[in-house]
């Protein structure tokens, strides 16, 4: 068993504090690759090559395991707009 | 958003794809020089004088290839015995033509039938129905009268059209192969002179676009090189890529890149010198339209 998709959600709740947060394990449950969409003010004022390296960097000691992290959207709460999900 | 409409010349020298990449120097070239030409006395063009040299020089360049448009159709038959003996195996120019009579691509070769085979056995059939040929007038013509005669091939099928043939825009390399990836050393038996992270970084400085990748750019051995690959070709990116899993070539590439990039996964895209990103980043900035303004920083 490799890398829990708690494991990746608990990590980046304590190190990045997101207002939104959604980990998919697209490895269908072997922890192998995950996709991460996370919504933070964190990420005020930083590009999106250095928003991908802060949660690279939060998921350290996870990505020794992980095959593929795949950052589907790294964004401000000012950015984000709950309406496009469906199931906010 | 559509592809840039650069035209990527196909360098009569280099070979079609999964052939050695040593220039073919069997044919000796004449000069290029146009003092050492002489022309035919039967030629129309000494019947009119000409003050510049330069300008006979080109009547003479149309004169010995025929336009596209007044060669001869020919199947390009299965069989490589049969396709010797239909296309000529001479010099000069030649232009592709799907099952739809589409031109799709115009090539400069040393034999034309030789590289019409090899073309049919790395293209798609549909894609490669028939041919028309533009044979030069010696056995070993000059180097610029085939390239004049390609562009002029070129551009009359622009004219005709309004765009290139889709195999000759750039970023295109269904017809000539994309460019092999770079290798650090020539084996895993030569050992480096300088650090490889002093490697790196003289690399990624010296080429405008680099991408890392997993596997080599013409097959890559991971979805996500091969989305990155797409994406930089689709948008006629002039980038070169090096094989992170080749550990004979780039032996020791893959660990120290994650450290002089601080970025733990591949692709990794380069652009002046400084990491842009992986997958992700390169996807995102594809669909926003932002790629093509980045590579013209």
């Amino acid at each position: 068993m490799g890398v829990t998709k708690e494991d990746v959600e608990t990590t980046l709740t304590s190190t990045l504090k997101p207002t939104h947060l959604e980990v998919v394990d697209t490895s269908g449950g072997c922890g192998a690759s995950f996709e991460v969409e996370i919504v933070s003010e964190q990420f005020e004022g930083k590009r999106l090559l250095e928003r991908h390296r802060l949660v690279n960097t939060a998921l350290a000691e996870q990505m020794k395991q992980i095959h593929a992290l795949s950052i589907k959207k790294a964004l401000t709460p000012a950015q984000w707009k709950p309406e496009d999900k469906a199931q906010e | 958003m559509a592809a840039p409409t650069q035209i990527s010349r196909f360098d009569p020298f280099m070979s079609p794809p999964l052939t050695s990449r040593k220039p073919n120097l069997s044919f000796p070239l004449f000069s290029t020089s146009f003092t050492s030409l002489s022309f035919p006395s039967f030629s129309l063009s000494l019947s009119r004088p000409k003050p510049q040299t330069q300008r006979s020089y080109r009547h003479r360049v149309h004169a010995s290839i025929r336009k596209l448009s007044e060669s001869d159709s020919l199947p390009i038959s299965k069989d490589p015995e049969d396709l010797d003996a239909s296309i000529p195996t001479g010099a000069g120019v030649y232009g592709v033509f799907d099952a739809n009579g589409e031109l799709q691509f115009v090539g400069i070769s040393r034999n034309i039938a030789s590289s019409v085979d090899k073309h049919r056995k790395s293209v798609p059939s549909d894609l490669c129905s028939s041919v028309k040929v533009g044979p030069a007038d010696t056995a070993t013509p000059d180097r610029m009268v085939l390239q004049s005669a390609w562009k002029s091939w070129i551009e009359e099928h622009i004219s005709a059209t309004g765009k290139p043939p889709p195999g000759n825009v750039q970023g295109n390399y269904t017809w000539i192969g994309a460019p092999p990836d770079i290798r650090l050393t020539p084996g895993r038996h030569v050992s480096l002179t300088i650090p490889l992270e002093e490697l790196i970084d003289r690399l990624v400085k010296e080429h405008k676009v680099v991408a890392f990748i997993k596997g080599s750019r013409r097959a890559p051995q991971c979805g996500f090189s091969q989305k990155v690959v797409s994406i930089l070709e689709s948008h006629g990116v002039d980038f070169v890529s090096l094989d992170v899993l080749d550990e004979e070539h780039n032996y020791g590439l893959r660990e120290k890149l994650k450290s002089y990039s601080n970025w733990p996964t591949f692709p990794q895209v380069f652009v002046g010198g400084e990491l842009v990103g992986g997958c992700d980043i390169i996807s995102d900035l594809a669909e926003k339209g932002e790629l093509k303004a980045l590579f013209q920083k």
